[in-house]
């Protein structure tokens, strides 16, 4: 814990993370270069976010999942079956490639681990999936609608009797368990503590059991790559990653189609789920960042975007809680990194009502040159860059294309050079002309 | 019949499935009520285009639509027709192969279908033989492809170049649909527009066989 933490504003508490952050403590590094890159680097970030010093130049930091795989030949069903193939490519990638801040090598997840969970939020490879594509969601109707008043009472009772045997199936008797409440007093413990003996709610807990048992020996496995990423010099763009409450009701609850019926059919409940969820969101996105020293938490926006809803329904039913749940962050020291996947060409001036300097909107589809003149002088911006001409253009355009980002959203400060979205794939010298780019033109 | 088509048109749904219900049980002839829905599909296509209605409204039309069939279809008679417009064109619809997502697809497909077109959807993962074959069998005026992921843009450059092969790409338009497709997408698969959203897609569509 940072000295004096309980007594600092939101702004101090965030200044003094970014600090510790930035100055690499806790990490062994390979020798003296190594920690000055990394000072270096995250410096970049800090500056960036802050808005108060323009950096030396423009951060580089695209975001990507399976495309470092992918570039080193391998498949995603091999990174998500061996920990020393995800972790080789990981760190190869980071230092082939030189980003300011690199990937997060556990979004990738292990296969066996979903194996032993009978896990089907998701598809991935090998599981109705191709060996070399990634994981792709499948989004239903886990949540019925007569559930909402179980999910706003209380969601972690809901999420572990009710949605995860509906999304685990090796979890799915963990519904007949009663609620842990009885555990209160001795005469009304039994039935909570004789139900946990019955044999299927007993395989139930041996599954999850074994799964983070494998889980815990990946980590281990993994964790050494992630030390030498580190330790050559190389921060993560992310300590933790959190979502917009209406994000979370509608990707892994109620689905698209539900809930978007749902502002029509049942706005209350929608509006008193989504607040439910706010406190939950803040207090996952802070306890990652905390545990991984890392205050950036990143927050990919899926259903505000343009063409989803009217600028009403955004105000009404999205950007409330989405809103409290960045200043949840920021009051905490940690820095929001919204991930703003679609287009927000309609929504810019809410973004505008987040404390100045303490928060980065990664854009996808916005127009760079909107965002800027609107969001530039108030919060970090990045991103922009289509990752279309990463996949399908040549060195050439990559760079005449990055040079003419950067002159419209770079400004002084405050710009994080990325690309618009998640890379799963990649071309070696597309991207490595992307990053040689933003290094030549995005010297302040 | 206003009541109904402003009750459907403003989206009040318990309303309009009520006066639905009214206006069966009082003999009103089938047809008319039809005609109500046809007029208030006429009002949501307006608000669509200029972008005061989106993803929910578009939704909920559609389940009022599907509602609304099955309350009228005990007492219609024969084929009178249906609650649909007339048709006018055809549309092969699906998200290619590798990609499961179906979300816009079916938003598009609900579109389309309440703007006219014939839709034949494909459903998700759908190779580019049965694209090829289907084309065939079903004529279409445009075909659709849809894909999230940026992996698609292969899939779609095979359906497309497989047309050309055929020798029919000059008689079908082709439209790709998706976060990440841009120009520099749509110029790569050879596609003659790409849509990031869907009632972009719908009005590019009806421009076509207009």
């Amino acid at each position: 814990m940072i000295a004096g933490w309980e007594n600092m504003s939101s702004s101090q508490k965030q200044e003094a993370f970014l600090a510790k952050w930035a100055s690499g403590e806790g990490i062994e590094f390979a020798g003296d270069e190594a920690r000055a890159s990394y000072q270096y680097r995250a410096g970049l970030i800090k500056d960036a976010v802050q808005l108060k010093k323009t950096p030396d130049r423009v951060p580089i930091a695209p975001i990507a999942v399976f495309a470092p795989i992918m570039l080193y030949g391998y498949s995603a069903k091999q990174a998500m079956y061996d920990p020393h193939i995800l972790g080789k490519a990981c760190l190869d990638y980071t230092r082939d490639y030189d980003v300011d801040a690199t990937m997060i090598p556990p979004m990738v997840m292990h296969g066996p681990v979903l194996d032993a969970l009978g896990y089907h939020l998701y598809k991935w490879p090998g599981h109705g999936i191709k060996d070399e594509q990634g994981y792709q969601f499948v989004e239903k109707e886990y949540m019925k609608a007569g559930d909402y008043d179980h999910f706003i009472a209380d969601p972690t009772d809901y999420w572990f009797r009710v949605w995860l045997p509906r999304t685990h199936s090796a979890l799915e008797p963990l519904a007949q368990m009663p609620p842990l409440y009885g555990t209160m007093e001795l005469p009304m413990a039994a039935p909570w503590l004789c139900t946990l003996g019955a044999p299927p709610i007993q395989e139930a807990y041996k599954a999850l059991l074994e799964a983070g048992r494998i889980a815990f020996e990946w980590i281990q496995a993994l964790g050494p790559y992630m030390g030498q990423i580190l330790s050559s010099g190389y921060p993560m763009y992310a300590g933790s990653a959190t979502k917009a409450p209406f994000d979370v009701l509608g990707d892994s609850f109620r689905g698209t189609t539900q809930l978007m019926m749902d502002l029509y059919r049942r706005p209350q409940k929608v509006l008193d789920a989504c607040d439910r969820l706010v406190p939950l969101m803040v207090g996952m996105g802070v306890g990652g960042a905390m545990a991984n020293n890392n205050p950036l938490v990143f927050i990919p926006l899926h259903k505000g975007a343009d063409g989803f809803m009217s600028n009403e329904q955004f105000e009404k039913f999205y950007w409330p809680t989405l809103k409290k749940v960045m200043i949840g962050l920021a009051d905490n020291g940690c820095v929001p990194v919204c991930f703003v996947e679609g287009g927000y060409n309609q929504r810019l001036e809410y973004l505008t009502e987040v404390p100045e300097g303490q928060s980065v909107f990664i854009f996808d589809r916005t127009d760079m040159a909107k965002a800027r003149k609107i969001l530039g002088g108030k919060s970090c911006i990045g991103g922009g860059f289509p990752v279309s001409l990463i996949i399908t253009g040549d060195a050439q355009q990559v760079e005449a294309e990055t040079k003419k980002l950067l002159e419209v959203a770079a400004g002084d400060g405050g710009y994080i050079l990325s690309i618009g979205c998640a890379m799963d794939e990649a071309r070696e010298h597309t991207l490595k002309a992307f990053m040689q780019a933003g290094k030549k033109y995005g010297k302040y | 019949m206003q009541d109904l088509v402003k009750a459907v048109a403003d989206m009040m749904e318990d309303e309009a499935m009520a006066l639905t219900k009214k206006y069966v049980e009082q003999g009103v002839p089938p047809l008319q009520i039809i005609d109500a829905y046809k007029e208030a599909l006429g009002i949501i296509g307006k608000r669509f285009e200029q972008c005061t209605y989106f993803v929910p409204e578009l939704i909920l039309a559609g389940e009022m639509m599907k509602t609304a069939s099955e309350i009228i279809k005990p007492v219609m008679k024969g084929s009178q027709g249906d609650v649909e417009a007339p048709r006018i064109g055809r549309f092969l619809l699906g998200t290619v192969a590798g990609d499961i997502h179906d979300i816009g697809k079916d938003m598009v497909h609900m579109l389309m279908d309440i703007n006219g077109f014939e839709v034949k959807d494909l459903g998700v993962d759908v190779p580019a033989q049965r694209f090829w074959d289907e084309y065939k069998d079903f004529q279409p005026d445009i075909i659709g492809m849809s894909g999230l992921l940026t992996l698609a843009f292969e899939s779609m450059k095979e359906v497309a170049d497989g047309l050309k092969e055929m020798g029919v790409r000059d008689k079908v338009k082709v439209i790709i649909g998706g976060g990440q497709m841009d120009e520099h997408a749509c110029k790569y698969i050879g596609a003659d527009a790409f849509v990031t959203d869907a009632v972009a897609g719908v009005n590019l569509c009806k421009k076509w066989v207009s």
